[in-house]
């Protein structure tokens, strides 16, 4: 009793620990009873700079599988449970490299990962030699899945993608508001993300007669700063501003666009990993008013997506990214394919993966599909508008909630 | 010729090198044999943590030849590992090229941008930690360099392809497979081979004098630029076979893997852990570190009762990579190899 009242305490202090201490007892449990134990291996960041959006990923899997659990286990395997065997990959692609190949190792039955897209890269390449099925949650990079592999789906648009529909609905929302684009200035992070989204947005600009200029990019890791780059917008006359970067320099641009006043008619995020979140507007205040952002997001008409938002909100008490609901439909995608093939053969679970039919939380275009590369080809970017201090989807209008205002006269 | 008590290669200890290195060989041969045997004791799982040693221990030697042998301290041993591998992955997507012939090419040219860095810093006397840096700033540079250019890929960097079947001729073999190991023990063990005759060899013994005490051995007449060059051209190409190996292995680098400070790091810290300046040192520093960042995400993913609190934590091998090294430091300061070896020679 005595140690246990310990652990208790331990636990209250470093919130989250009681919930992992719930999981490995539950899983030991199950393993131990009857029923066979499917293991879902998961490969996220769960320490460095990543680990933030690592952590709210890994919940994402957790709470899929509970719900999986809950709802009584794979049927066609005899009620067989799910357990979460996990991987931290640090971000860095050789440690996620050794930690897939630990999990193949321990006879997982599929892989979940990454966040990043040179960690995700390394382990579809593991996944592929060692015929494991990988599902991505979230990675943009086009290339992953130009190899040809056989073994790896994507749940998330692919960068390209971002760039191109941004290009699209930038065009079509300033023409409906008859105030058309003469000029959008990039400013974008040195990586492979910031630069694959412009490129593709760059691209459909000219296959569409945008005018671009000036490329501004900067890196996401060290920047304390963006006033000069924004200065460098307001000088060229640009009077759209395309931002493709992570969170913390999103604020950071938001900021300078308030101090340096660029007469804009919009800032738009490409898939700008600040720009449509809960927490941006807190962030950056009065300077977030108006922000637009082409990203995967939320549906939010839909009654599940709502449910796993409250669940994810009570059981980690933080609010629930994108990011985490891909990862909730990752491993709904496996257990489906599970229970489609009656097996836990790698290449059989794989074929039924390839014919997934699964209504996602996300917005999309349908239900889940993939292509013969492996990319979720109903996945659906949208535009969602910082309105009233919340940012909400705007267009393309199946997905609508409000409509867009243009235009927003960001920082004025 | 009496004199052996030096610690550090002397004059008398150039006299007991003829016997020294018959012992060093035998101990080579021994290490190997016994490191032959691991694969078929190790769990599978563990067979990618055993190449990593490896390749760390490749890097070590590489930066203990000029940093320690020839005490001209780098911070920027990423900038060869980064050209081994890009090298590597470069011309086999181009051209096709088998990594053995990569791994010739990207020896040469990282020991021809080694002479031209050591070159410009000798030429402008910059020495200790304004060499240091000089070397960390190129590491950078090239690194932005390769981040910038498209015919490299810029961020996105290099897939090595994956290939249907096992090929020798290609390096590449099914996941986990021991060939990788093996591979990667024989070169080590080269790489341990080079060091010890170029270390016997004249260049080699002039270099220790070089570092010993430049300005004699310049007034004796060695050509001091030469030899500085010469050491660092050999290890820097001992360092880009490493990066030949990670990118064969690993399947995969950009600017961040083969240019940033971490591979710099990775090069410097089993060598200095190991025993700067002593054959076996970077060996025993790869055996400690390799292992490391594995056996406490273990520990973490199921920690003992007592240590239950940190469960979910992740960052806990660099903690202990950071009291490794103060530990040492204070403790040892010559690492492991080099304690143990003063003890041997004052009992």
């Amino acid at each position: 009793m005595r140690t246990r009242s310990f652990v208790k305490l331990v636990a209250a202090v470093g919130s989250g620990a009681v919930l992992l201490a719930g999981c490995a007892g539950g899983g030991s449990g199950g393993s131990s009873g009857d029923a066979k134990v499917i293991k879902i291996g998961t490969l996220h960041p769960l320490s460095g700079a990543n680990a933030g959006d690592g952590t709210q990923l890994e919940n994402g899997v957790k709470l899929g599988i509970k719900a999986i659990n809950d709802a009584g286990g794979i049927k066609a395997l005899g009620g067989a449970k799910l357990e979460l065997d996990g991987g931290d990959t640090k971000g860095t692609p050789d440690t996620g490299q050794s930690e897939a190949q630990r999990l193949v190792g321990d006879g997982v039955v599929a892989l979940v990962g990454t966040y990043q897209s040179a960690v995700s890269a390394n382990v579809a390449a593991v996944a592929e030699r060692n015929k494991v099925p990988f599902v991505m949650d979230v990675s943009g990079d086009d290339a992953i899945l130009s190899h040809g592999y056989k073994y790896s789906f994507r749940m998330q648009p692919q960068n390209s993608r971002f760039g191109t529909t941004a290009a699209q609905y930038v065009k079509a929302i300033s023409a409906a508001a008859n105030r058309p684009v003469t000029k959008v200035a990039y400013l974008h992070e040195a990586t492979a993300f910031g630069t694959g989204v412009y490129q593709a947005f760059k691209a459909e600009a000219q296959k569409s007669g945008l005018q671009m200029g000036p490329e501004i990019t900067y890196d996401a890791a060290s920047v304390s700063d963006l006033t000069t780059q924004i200065a460098q917008v307001k000088a060229s006359g640009a009077n759209v501003l395309v931002v493709s970067g992570y969170y913390r320099d999103g604020v950071l641009a938001a900021k300078a666009i308030q101090t340096v006043k660029p007469a804009l008619d919009a800032v738009v995020g490409a898939a700008d990993g600040a720009f449509d979140q809960p927490q941006f507007p807190t962030d950056a205040g009065s300077a977030s008013q108006g922000y637009f952002d082409v990203n995967y997001h939320f549906d939010d008409k839909s009654a599940d997506a709502k449910a796993f938002s409250a669940l994810y909100k009570t059981t980690y008490k933080d609010e629930a990214r994108t990011g985490a609901a891909l990862a909730y439909d990752s491993v709904r995608v496996i257990a489906a394919a599970l229970e489609k093939a009656g097996s836990t053969d790698a290449s059989k679970v794989r074929d039924a993966i390839a014919q997934t039919n699964l209504t996602p939380l996300t917005l999309s275009d349908g239900p889940i599909k993939f292509s013969d590369k492996g990319e979720n080809s109903t996945s659906l970017p949208v535009l969602t508008q910082v309105q009233n201090g919340a940012p909400v989807v705007v267009y393309p209008q199946s997905a609508a909630v409000k409509s867009p205002v243009y235009p927003a006269n960001p920082g004025q | 010729m009496t004199i052996t008590t030096e610690t550090r290669p002397g004059s008398a200890a150039i006299q007991n090198r003829r016997q020294s290195i018959q012992r060093s060989l035998i101990i080579l041969v021994v290490i190997t044999v016994l490191a032959a045997f691991a694969p078929a004791l190790l769990p599978e799982s563990s067979q990618t943590i055993a190449v990593r040693v490896l390749i760390f221990a490749i890097m070590a030697i590489g930066w203990n030849l000029m940093s320690g042998y020839g005490g001209m301290f780098s911070f920027g041993h990423a900038a060869f590992f980064g050209i081994g591998a890009y090298t590597d992955v470069y011309l086999l997507e181009h051209f096709g090229w088998s990594p053995w012939i990569s791994l010739v090419v990207g020896a040469m040219l990282a020991a021809l941008v080694a002479i031209c860095i050591g070159y410009l810093a000798f030429r402008y006397k910059l020495r200790s930690a304004y060499f240091a840096l000089a070397t960390f700033a190129f590491a950078e540079m090239l690194r932005l360099l390769a981040t910038n250019t498209s015919w490299v890929n810029g961020t996105t960097g290099f897939h090595v392809p994956l290939l249907p079947d096992n090929s020798w001729s290609m390096l590449q073999f099914a996941a986990n497979a021991p060939q990788y190991y093996y591979i990667g023990l024989a070169l080590v063990v080269i790489c341990l081979l080079i060091t010890m005759f170029y270390l016997r060899s004249r260049t080699g013994i002039h270099t220790v004098a070089v570092r010993d005490n430049e300005d004699a051995a310049d007034a004796l007449g060695v050509n001091v630029m030469r030899v500085k060059l010469t050491t660092m051209a050999l290890s820097a190409a001992i360092t880009s076979v490493a990066g030949m190996f990670y990118a064969q292995y690993f399947m995969f680098v950009d600017p961040d893997i083969a240019f940033g400070q971490a591979q710099s790091v990775q090069a410097i810290a089993p060598a200095v852990i190991g025993g700067v300046a002593t054959l076996w040192g970077p060996l025993v520093g790869a055996l400690i570190l390799g292992p490391l960042s594995d056996l406490t995400a273990g520990w973490l993913r199921n920690p003992p009762t007592f240590l239950e609190f940190l469960s979910g934590r992740g960052g806990l091998d660099v903690v202990l990579y950071s009291i490794l090294l103060i530990v040492i430091a204070l403790v040892l300061p010559k690492g492991i190899v080099g304690s143990i070896r003063d003890w041997w020679k004052r009992r």
